[in-house]
């Protein structure tokens, strides 16, 4: 069968157990896109064509024997992004830090979509420890946008967003810190869900900002992201910071009644073609039945600096423990003096990186600690208050995801400020803990744009139905030609 | 001018009762382990990896709170005291800190010492203890490289901090005892294990600059470097040389304090709560499970000593100073129900026997003595099967070999005499031998004794010391 | 104001040695993002708890022996077992 590598993941775990072709097909197929396509995109760091398949013929094997234990992600080529443990297979987090570092556990996320029979294809291209919005500070170069070759493919999950686009998995999941799911997803135009703090376990996940990030899905349809969260969220041991739950993610093609409100200072801080983009969209869901209406936010204007500020200073706390003893890449520690050896290894770190380390330690220093961080963390108590009152009125929230179309790679990266305020529509969401999900909305130019959809804690079915709805209503395309 | 002494303790405790480490399941007993053997993702500070902290832990912190008068707070947080170590495997600790609100374990305690004295405890911190650093050459400037052992990183400890309003080093030697006999009386911490109790000092006099002692390891020699650290204060003092605020390390060896050669200068620990550790909700319901489960404590056992058993003030505090010799009491005591004897012989004769310059190890290592043995000791002088002098004897022998004292008594023959008749032909004896000691007597009391003691001997010890006397006199004065 | 020697004790503080060169380019950079930081200043948030998760003690874990199944040390210099770190001064 030709062209398996556009299928849903639905389309892809049916047929192989209906018998229309083997997952070790399918796989083949995946494996010779990624040969054929990837030198374009880099969105891949590693491929592991030989675990995927023996995957592969072990779960066709299965089926052959009648085995009745057959996963809900059956054969579906899944790619993770490099900051995400891989047992066995190298997790380098685009950084020449850990270049060589072979985790020796899995991710509670991978464990799971293993048993639940998804084949782990490869690990994906991000920005540096995932620290960035565009992929353009990874060890690794840069990731390309599907959609034109000489743009950014957005940040940082960045080869997870584009490899789905250019059909290289079917699947992946990335981690969002301040948007880094959904940015590269409406760069790229494919689904991406940043769900709620404490749904999915971030054991494995190497941290960057441990009380803002999640792993989350990225697919080319809603219900790629649906099967995804029923295969990895839900309460972990492993992991303190995950709620009491279990998953249950149903497709809602009929969902009525949703009230939806627009969150004005955010289209209206958008490139025009956005915003032109995102009023369509209301209307959209005004003609499915849906109460849409225009809504205010206070907080808004102190959240970046709310997010930049918690996000470098657990940042720069994280990444000590990078000092090369333990695990890291091949150096002698003989001879060296301690100091010297611990600032000679770290020099290893990228700009961006050794920059918010810094910035971290500022905000944190005695002295500094009440001005910034205990000021920003405060600010996340306003922020979820006032998100709380909203979500009694409304049921979703929309937005742009980005203020501005994918920009030509390297147009942002000698000012870093201007590059931190492209999150402005994303890190709302991980500030406050609530769901974010960006869908196609449409095209400008070739480029895409994508509609953010936010829900209250824990009501990612509301926001999945409204996703669903919209993207049937619009039938926006998934994948360029390549 | 007499200059005011200050001094204030950080005593750090490992819960060695616990199963696993604070944050992670591997085992918390790392002694004697091939190194790097107990170690996992968590605890060896992985990418990816996240703290899980254990409950146990947190009872054990909360009744050492407790036992210590503290105040235990309605929530707990873990924050991040971040600065770079080779044993420290995130180059962070996971500590507690109380500078934004009291959210320690434990806070605003005191514990009453010594009678009447009263320490202020500060607070006291559920922690997490580093690796080990093992150097090859003795003298650290000569190694190539520094070995490592991560198999201790992540096992708990309780930090207990005083305030400084100790003055006297004696004082603060009694007041560590109390410590360690409370720990172990929780059984919480095994204090013989090595390593499981350190203590760290700061001391200044008059209203100057305060000196931090690190590396003392154990309490005894605490009270020995902060006599040193005083004389060194004070005589700097008096030649108007500047005491400065900084780390000292004691040398175990030299017995002096020296300068740390790390510089442990003032370090922005940028503390901030620990993000994959929520706040902690103790509620109500842990109080009252700590109240439930929590064993005797020292004071208590001295209540209960003088008040059920009638024993002294002082032979109270020996027993309970030691859980080992209490709970070695209280077992004797079960097996022959009489305390004020078999404390008498505990506390007057047998801790005589002990080496304890060796804390490691149990306080009667090296004795083959049990309960059992002093039940039975006492069990025959009570029934006046032997004479006390008699018993002392027999109980220097048994610690060698282990026997029980009655069969001793029974293989030498050493059961008492008080057959006046046997008693008077010993007393006859010995008045012919001793014919000048006897002439001494008649005038001289103490001459007396001197032949009361050659009959004891003549006797083998075995004779009523009361019976013989008796007769010693009346052949005295029949004499006359 | 963040001087570049604010800059370089930050730096020596996170173990991360910048050359002069980096000094030179991170210090505006810097100073701009603070700057931009700095707009915290203008909210007074005194009566606001600052944001944080809770768990219950009964949720934390059981205290139990378990053994990690694997490598968590893969270690290339060693010496009987113990890891082989730089020298201390």
């Amino acid at each position: 069968m030709a062209n398996l590598v556009s299928l849903t993941s639905e389309q892809i775990t049916l047929g192989i157990k209906n018998g229309d072709f083997s997952a070790e097909e399918y796989i083949c197929q995946i494996l010779y896109r990624i040969e054929k396509i990837d030198f374009k995109i880099n969105a891949f760091i590693t491929v592991d064509k030989k675990g995927a398949l023996e995957k592969a013929r072990l779960i066709d094997r299965k089926i052959r024997n009648g085995e009745q234990n057959i996963g809900p992600l059956a054969g579906v080529a899944v790619g993770i992004k490099d900051n995400i443990c891989t047992n066995g297979l190298k997790t380098t987090c685009a950084s020449k830090m850990l270049k060589d570092y072979v985790s020796p556990y899995d991710a509670t996320s991978v464990k799971r979509l293993q048993e639940s029979d998804a084949i782990v294809v490869g690990k994906l291209n991000l920005d540096e420890f995932a620290m960035g919005s565009t992929t353009e500070f990874s060890n690794n170069g840069p990731t390309h946008n599907p959609w034109n070759v000489d743009c950014v493919a957005g940040g940082s999950s960045g080869g997870s967003a584009a490899s789905v686009a250019a059909l290289e998995c079917a699947i992946s999941l990335g981690s969002d810190t301040g948007g880094s799911i959904r940015c590269p997803a409406s760069f790229c135009s494919v689904v991406g869900l940043k769900p709620t703090y404490g749904s999915v376990s971030r054991y494995g996940l190497i941290s960057y900002a441990n009380s803002l990030e999640q792993i989350g899905p990225i697919g080319k349809t809603v219900s790629d992201v649906i099967m995804v969260m029923n295969a990895i969220a839900g309460k972990d041991d492993k992991d303190h910071t995950t709620l009491e739950w279990v998953p249950k993610y149903t497709l809602n093609p009929t969902k009525k009644n949703i009230r939806v409100g627009l969150v004005k200072e955010l289209v209206e801080g958008a490139d025009p073609a956005i915003s032109k983009c995102i009023y369509y969209a209301m209307d959209m869901f005004s003609r499915l039945d849906f109460k849409c209406e225009e809504t205010s936010m206070n907080s808004i204007r102190y959240s970046l600096p709310s997010y930049y500020t918690i996000a470098m200073a657990e940042a720069s706390s994280n990444l000590a423990r990078y000092d090369n003893i333990r695990y890291g890449f091949d150096l002698n520690p003989d001879g060296y003096e301690w100091n010297t050896y611990f600032s000679k290894v770290r020099s290893n770190f990228g700009q961006e990186v050794k920059r918010r380390i810094i910035i971290g330690s500022y905000v944190l220093s005695a002295g500094y600690y009440g001005k910034y961080y205990l000021k920003a963390q405060k600010l996340r108590s306003l922020l979820k208050k006032e998100l709380k009152s909203l979500f009694k009125k409304y049921d979703i929230l929309i937005a742009p995801t980005m203020p501005l179309l994918p920009f030509k790679i390297g147009d942002k990266i000698d000012d870093p400020l201007k590059m931190y305020l492209i999150d402005i529509d994303t890190v709302i969401a991980n500030l406050s803990g609530i769901p974010a999900i960006s869908i196609p909305a449409g095209f400008n130019n070739n480029l895409p744009i994508g509609l953010q959809i936010m829900a209250n804690e824990l009501q990612e079915q509301t926001l999945l139905d409204a996703a669903l709805l919209f993207e049937r209503a619009t039938n926006i395309q998934r994948s360029p030609e390549l | 001018m007499v200059l005011t002494v200050n001094i204030g303790l950080e005593i750090h405790c490992q819960l060695t009762a616990l199963q696993s480490k604070l944050f992670c399941s591997c085992y918390s007993d790392y002694r004697g382990k091939t190194p790097n053997n107990n170690v996992c993702p968590i605890c060896s500070g992985l990418p990816g990896s996240l703290p899980l902290l254990n409950q146990r832990a947190v009872e054990h912190a909360g009744m050492v709170s407790l036992a210590l008068g503290c105040k235990v707070p309605d929530k707990i947080m873990f924050y991040r005291k971040n600065y770079f170590y080779p044993d420290l495997p995130k180059n962070f600790q996971l500590t507690q800190y109380n500078s934004y609100g009291i959210t320690s374990i434990g806070a605003e305690g005191k514990l009453d010492y010594d009678g009447s004295k009263k320490a202020i405890i500060r607070r006291v911190q559920l922690e997490e203890d580093p690796g080990r650093l093992v150097y090859e050459n003795s003298d650290i400037d000569t190694n190539f490289y520094t070995l490592i052992d991560y198999n201790r990183a992540g096992v708990a400890l309780i930090e207990i901090v005083t305030e400084p309003d100790f003055t006297d080093p004696k004082d603060v030697r009694i007041f560590l005892n109390k410590i360690s006999s409370i720990v172990q009386h929780l059984g919480v911490c095994d204090t013989k294990l090595e390593g499981s109790v350190r203590c760290d000092a700061n001391v200044s006099i008059g209203s100057k600059k305060k000196v931090e002692i690190k590396n003392v390891n154990s309490f005894k020699e605490v009270e020995k470097a902060l006599a040193y650290e005083i004389t060194r204060q004070k005589t700097m003092s008096t030649h108007d040389i500047e005491i400065k605020a900084e780390t000292r390390h004691w040398d175990d060896l030299r017995k002096i304090t020296k300068q740390a050669r790390t510089k442990e200068a003032e370090q922005d620990y940028r503390y901030f709560p620990e993000p994959d550790i929520p706040t902690i909700v103790l509620g109500n319901e842990f109080l009252s499970l700590l109240k439930t489960n929590m064993p005797e404590l020292p004071d208590e056992r001295k209540i209960r000593f003088t008040t059920d058993y009638q024993l002294s003030e002082h032979v109270a505090q020996v027993l309970i100073d030691n859980k080992e010799v209490s709970d070695f009491f209280e077992l004797a005591v079960n097996m022959y129900p009489s305390p004020k004897e078999i404390a008498n012989w505990i506390v007057t004769d047998l801790l005589a026997f002990i080496d304890d310059s060796d804390q490691k190890r149990s306080i009667f290592s090296g004795l083959k003595i049990e309960a059992k043995h002093i039940a039975d000791l006492a069990k025959l002088v009570d029934k006046n099967i032997i004479n006390r002098s008699t018993a002392k004897m027999i109980l220097r022998q048994i610690i060698k070999t282990g026997e029980l004292p009655s069969q001793l008594a029974r293989k030498t023959n050493a059961s008492k005499i008080d057959d006046t008749g046997v008693i008077s032909e010993a007393v006859e004896s010995i008045f012919l031998r001793e014919k000048s000691a006897v002439i001494d007597a008649k005038n001289n009391a103490n001459a007396a004794n001197f032949l009361l003691g050659k009959v004891m001997q003549l006797t083998k010890g075995r004779a009523d010391p009361k019976i013989a006397l008796n007769l010693i006199t009346r052949k005295l004065t029949e004499s006359n | 104001m963040v001087s570049k020697e604010e800059i370089r004790h930050l730096g020596q503080l996170s173990k991360l040695e910048l050359t002069d060169q980096e000094l030179g380019k991170y210090q505006s950079q810097i100073e701009e993002i603070i700057t931009y930081l700095d707009v915290l200043d203008s909210l007074s948030l005194n009566e606001i708890e600052p944001t944080h998760s809770t768990k219950k003690f009964s949720e934390l874990r059981k205290d139990c022996l378990k053994a990690f199944e694997g490598n968590a040390l893969n270690v290339k210099y060693r010496k009987d077992g113990f890891i082989k770190g730089p020298r201390m001064a």
